[in-house]
């Protein structure tokens, strides 16, 4: 708790203690609670049984009942511990009835001991129940769910990095007319969300055939105004006369686009690719309208498929859950100096 | 990593340099400007067929009545979707309007926008201010609050199901400290509290960034100057940080509103809009009228986006006049 | 292989004309400097040659074939750019054979292109860095490099110097004097420094304000400057220029002295002096107090103000030991006088043999 303490320091240093150093305690300290609790309880939880989760009050850890194999019994059996006017031991149930249970020793099978089930209690253990990791996968649609997700993922990023590129490379290298024209709509598009032109888009989706089409999901969301404007800017600070020598030095305009622009708006190209994984990644309510089939569901919309359902499975979700939680976790985890600065340079979200 | 994308680049290095003669051919045909034009056409393209038509599409939409999908099967009504969207017969009580899912959302957006955005923005200027003290660690307090902005909407949404369920960590730990569980998404009070918190929760980080950001940019001499004159710590704040804070400030109100009223996925996932409508939101209103509900009526739909658009095209036009405005303040400076 | 004509080139951006109509002859091997004032429309002209500007009219001739509407690449030059334009993710080697390659040059032809370059600039130990890890000058190295390695017709370069310190900036000098002797190609160099062009040109190109106002060797634009400007660009410090009148056979200059100077036809005129052509004359015709001396050791330049008020700008040999407020008399050969008429256009003086008639007073 001192290590904690000292982790807090002061602006205006020295040993006396500030109101507001009070305040930048307290406030850091619940935001660690705030903001990673949610995310481990997630994580803990997605561990236990069906019993386990169903538990109030709930335990912090995973449990499961501890079991014995008896010599005599096919089934594992599982183990209390009792306490009554014989002392404390461990023992097997074999069956209840009522408030009387059937109990055996394990060292002693052959002997049946009757106990009050007042005087024991489950025997129990960390365990992680990977069966729910596991049959998600196995027995349910939960890997097309994934594969569609990469899919969408992957492909958007790649279109988006080069139309997006190309198209701020000419309206940053090239004098012609209407280029005006062309950043007014851009800017002016910003902030127009795909919500508000859901109707009409999915006509156009349609009629393209591409409803219940990934393609359908990909297609709407690769012209992003965001990343022309964000490639744009980059490459407006790279100078024309590097453009120049290139074109001395026999380029084509394709080859200077790519050898020459490209490798050099690499840190904003790493950027937008890193928020455009993001978004697509996490991207729900169009492929919630275009995506009808549970076929072509990704993965967001399957999850909200399963949370919907009259009888929620929450073993199964909770793990779900985890998995889809884990690309986000990785990027954050090594690119986060990427996007802060991003942000903090751009606004971009 | 590095041979993942070396595996990516690769192909795509070799598909540059293949296609190098045929565009040398079109460039000679066209010159540079037509090489612009070549550019310029896949994102243009692509943006044009999914987001301009559709703008003005959208307009067509909004003056046709009936259940089929494409335009042309569609009848012409005119004004007649917005003046259901509209009519009300007495402005106060939503029960008198012909559409009164509508007017739930609009009043629940409408509300939702103004508590989550004062207390959004009020933690994240606390945040950001203690953010900006010389901590040690700051990197890692900084990447903390970010964490949840990265999480997928459906993440965030299922997380907070999960802890607010009647039998969830958060109610054992009220009866923990003696109180009694509540049953925090069945009621309407509280699954609207509970949505506005789980949007602050997913999203302060990212505004937090921008403040700190415009924070950093304030000169440190300033404070320096300040502490020469013994100038006290709430004079301080409020005659130096804030006033200059105030340019990022404003922008970070005016997209935070923007994102507050298309609010959708986080509260679709965490309460399914209710209990009933008590977390109806705008977004949720059209989608459930245009794709989800057993009578869809895409022409409604389309009205009522059109209307959210008017607001969202209002406010995107007050933040490119501020954006306007700091620039030229920058440029004085 | 290598002249390079240019036919009545106009350049205008809207209704702003930059370039007024350029007639240019340069000569193979020859190395031109082009040298005026920030915004004469020197560097314009330049990427005009190099293909990377398109003029509004004239033409551009190579070897006497008829380039202006070819693209940059297929004009042959090299060009060195003020900036390098160095490709920043590419290593020196790379950057020299970006162009090479460019033109499907098989691979042992351009290493051996390349050493050779390298050798002859001594950056051989540089060719794996990327411009990035290298000084000023080395990369002003790489970029001719990248320029010798094309084996141009000519080559252009645009301020190549003004990015380097003063004590490498005359290293450099010498060194691309070197290097222009030992190619023998056609070189245009653009500055707008005129020590520069004065140490370095074969010829030099004087322009100002889209114009070309002299076209000859450094020295002959030193002693005959054709006209006012010239005469004020050319040479350092500056030529004293004092307006005068003549009236009679006799130069006054306003308010000042008088010079008997007969066959000058009357008027208002220029006279033109530099500071090096005066000397201390207890007898001389100029009156001046020092407002400030600067002592270099070698050389003194006295600043002073006439009687009258007009300035004057003296280089003295040695140390003289002048202080500030003293009053002191220079004298100056007639012969080096200058005169330009009231458009500014260099005068002949009637006969070069007349006697300095100078008195004092009006």
């Amino acid at each position: 708790m001192t290590g904690a303490i000292a982790f807090v320091t002061r602006r205006r240093g020295g040993a006396r203690w500030d109101w507001t150093d009070v305040v930048t305690f307290l406030w850091l300290g619940a935001g660690l609670v705030v903001v990673f609790g949610p995310a481990l309880w997630l994580v803990l939880s997605s561990f236990k049984t069906p019993a386990g989760l169903a538990e109030f009050p709930p335990t912090i850890l995973p449990y499961e009942a501890r079991t014995a194999e008896v010599q005599g019994y096919d089934r594992p059996l599982p183990l209390y511990s009792v306490t009554d006017e014989r002392g404390s031991r461990t023992l097997a149930e074999v069956r209840r009835v009522g408030t009387v249970a059937q109990m055996v020793d394990p060292e002693n099978p052959g002997e049946i001991e009757r106990v009050n089930i007042a005087t024991r209690s489950p025997e129990r253990q960390v365990a992680l129940s990977w069966s729910n990791y596991l049959d998600p996968f196995l027995r349910f649609d939960f890997m097309t769910y994934a594969r569609n997700s990469v899919f969408v993922t992957v492909v958007a990023t790649l279109i988006t990095l080069l139309t997006n590129s190309m198209a701020a490379f000419a309206l940053s290298k090239y004098q012609f007319r209407g280029r005006n024209a062309v950043l007014v709509v851009i800017v002016a598009t910003l902030m127009i969300p795909l919500s508000v032109i859901l109707v009409p888009l999915y006509s156009i989706i349609s009629a393209a055939g591409l409803a219940n089409s990934l393609w359908g999901v990909i297609l709407p969301t690769v012209a992003t105004p965001t990343g022309v404007f964000l490639l744009r800017q980059y490459m407006l600070t790279i100078p024309d006369e590097l453009l120049e020598a290139a074109r001395m030095d026999h380029a084509s305009e394709w080859q200077i686009y790519w050898r020459i622009v490209l490798p050099l708006t690499a840190p904003a190209l790493a950027v937008l690719a890193i928020f455009s994984v993001v978004w697509r990644w996490n991207d729900f309510l169009w492929p919630l309208i275009v995506l009808t089939r549970a076929e072509v569901y990704t993965l967001q919309v399957g999850l909200n498929a399963y949370a919907g359902e009259l009888n929620v499975q929450w073993h199964y979700l909770l793990a779900m859950t985890v998995i889809t939680m884990i690309p986000v976790v990785l990027v954050f985890v090594f690119l986060q100096r990427f996007i802060t600065a991003g942000i903090a340079g751009t606004g971009l979200k | 990593m590095q041979m993942a994308g070396a595996a990516v680049v690769a192909p795509l290095v070799w598909a540059a340099q293949a296609l190098d003669p045929v565009l040398r051919l079109w460039q000679r045909w066209t010159g540079l400007r037509g090489m612009a034009g070549f550019f310029l056409v896949p994102n243009m393209a692509i943006f044009g067929i999914f987001v301009l038509i559709p703008l003005v599409m959208n307009i067509a939409y909004s003056m046709t009545t009936g259940g089929a999908l494409f335009l042309n099967a569609r009848d012409y009504v005119g004004a007649a979707q917005y003046q259901r969207l509209l009519d009300c017969g007495n402005y106060l009580d939503i029960r008198t309007c012909k559409e009164d899912q509508f007017w739930t959302a609009v009043r629940n957006t409408g509300l939702f926008v103004t508590i989550q955005v004062t207390l959004l923005i009020v933690i994240a200027t606390v945040t950001a201010l203690i953010l900006n003290r010389e901590l040690r660690a700051r990197s890692f307090w900084r990447a903390m609050f970010f964490f949840p902005v990265l999480l997928s909407p459906v993440v965030v949404g299922l997380i907070w199901r999960w802890i607010l369920d009647r039998n969830g960590i958060l109610n054992a730990a009220l009866l923990g400290v003696g109180m009694d569980p509540v049953n925090w998404l069945l009621d309407r009070n509280l699954a609207f509290a509970a949505a506005i918190g789980v949007t602050i929760w997913a999203h302060l980080g990212f505004y937090a960034l921008i403040l700190l950001a415009g924070l950093q940019a304030i000169p440190r001499d300033l404070y320096e100057a300040a502490e020469m004159d013994g100038t006290r710590p709430a004079r301080v704040f409020f005659r130096i940080t804030l006033p200059l804070l105030m340019p990022n400030l404003l922008v970070v109100v005016v997209l935070a509103l923007i994102r507050a009223v298309q609010v959708f996925d986080e509260a679709y996932v965490l309460t399914g809009g209710g209990p009933g409508t008590a977390t109806l939101f705008m977004t949720q209103y059209i989608y459930e009228v245009g794709f989800a509900s057993l009578l869809k009526n895409p022409g409604l739909a389309a009205a009522a986006s059109i209307l959210m658009g008017g607001v969202l095209v209002v406010l995107t036009l007050i933040q490119l006049g501020l954006g306007k405005r700091n620039e030229k303040r920058g440029k004085l400076k | 292989m290598g002249s390079i004509r240019l036919n009545g080139i106009t350049k205008s951006y809207g209704s702003v004309d930059v370039l007024k109509g350029i007639d240019l002859d340069i000569a193979e091997g020859e190395l031109a400097v082009f040298v005026g004032p920030s915004g004469c429309g020197k560097s314009t002209l330049l990427r005009m040659i190099a293909g990377l500007d398109r003029p509004t009219s004239g033409r551009i001739l190579i070897d006497g074939k008829d380039v202006t509407h070819v693209g940059a690449a297929d004009r042959g030059l090299a060009m060195v750019f003020q900036s390098y334009a160095l490709y920043p993710h590419m290593t020196v080697r790379a950057n020299m054979a970006f162009g090479l390659e460019n033109t499907r040059m098989p691979r042992a032809e351009i290493d051996t292109r390349i050493a050779e370059a390298a050798r002859m600039l001594e950056i051989e130990p540089l060719l794996a860095r990327r411009p990035g890890q290298l000084s000023g000058g080395q990369r002003q190295r790489v970029a001719i490099g990248r320029a010798i390695v094309r084996r141009p017709t000519a080559f252009l370069l645009d301020e190549p110097l003004s990015n380097l310190d003063a004590e490498l900036r005359v290293s450099m000098r010498a060194e691309l004097s070197a290097l222009h002797g030992r190619l023998g190609a056609t070189m245009i160099h653009v500055t707008h420094d005129q020590v520069e062009a004065m140490t370095m040109a074969d010829r030099i190109v004087v322009l100002r304000a889209g114009k070309v106002e002299q076209v000859d060797r450094p020295l002959a634009l030193y002693n005959r400057p054709a006209n006012r400007f010239v005469a004020g660009f050319i040479g350092a410090p500056s030529m004293n220029l004092w307006p005068a009148t003549a009236r009679q056979g006799a130069v006054v200059l306003e308010a000042g002295p008088s010079l008997s100077l007969p066959g000058v036809p009357d008027g208002p005129l220029t006279l033109g002096l530099r500071p090096q052509h005066m000397r201390l004359d207890p007898e001389g015709p100029l009156t001046l107090k020092i407002e400030m001396v600067e002592a270099l050791g070698a050389e003194s330049v006295v600043h002073g103000v006439m009687p009258e008020g007009t300035r004057i700008l003296a280089v003295l040999p040695g140390q003289p030991g002048l202080a500030r407020g003293e009053t002191i008399r220079l004298g100056f050969d007639a012969t080096q006088l200058h005169l330009f008429d009231a458009g500014g256009q260099r005068m002949e003086p009637p006969n070069a043999d007349r006697t300095p008639a100078f008195q004092a007073g009006a």
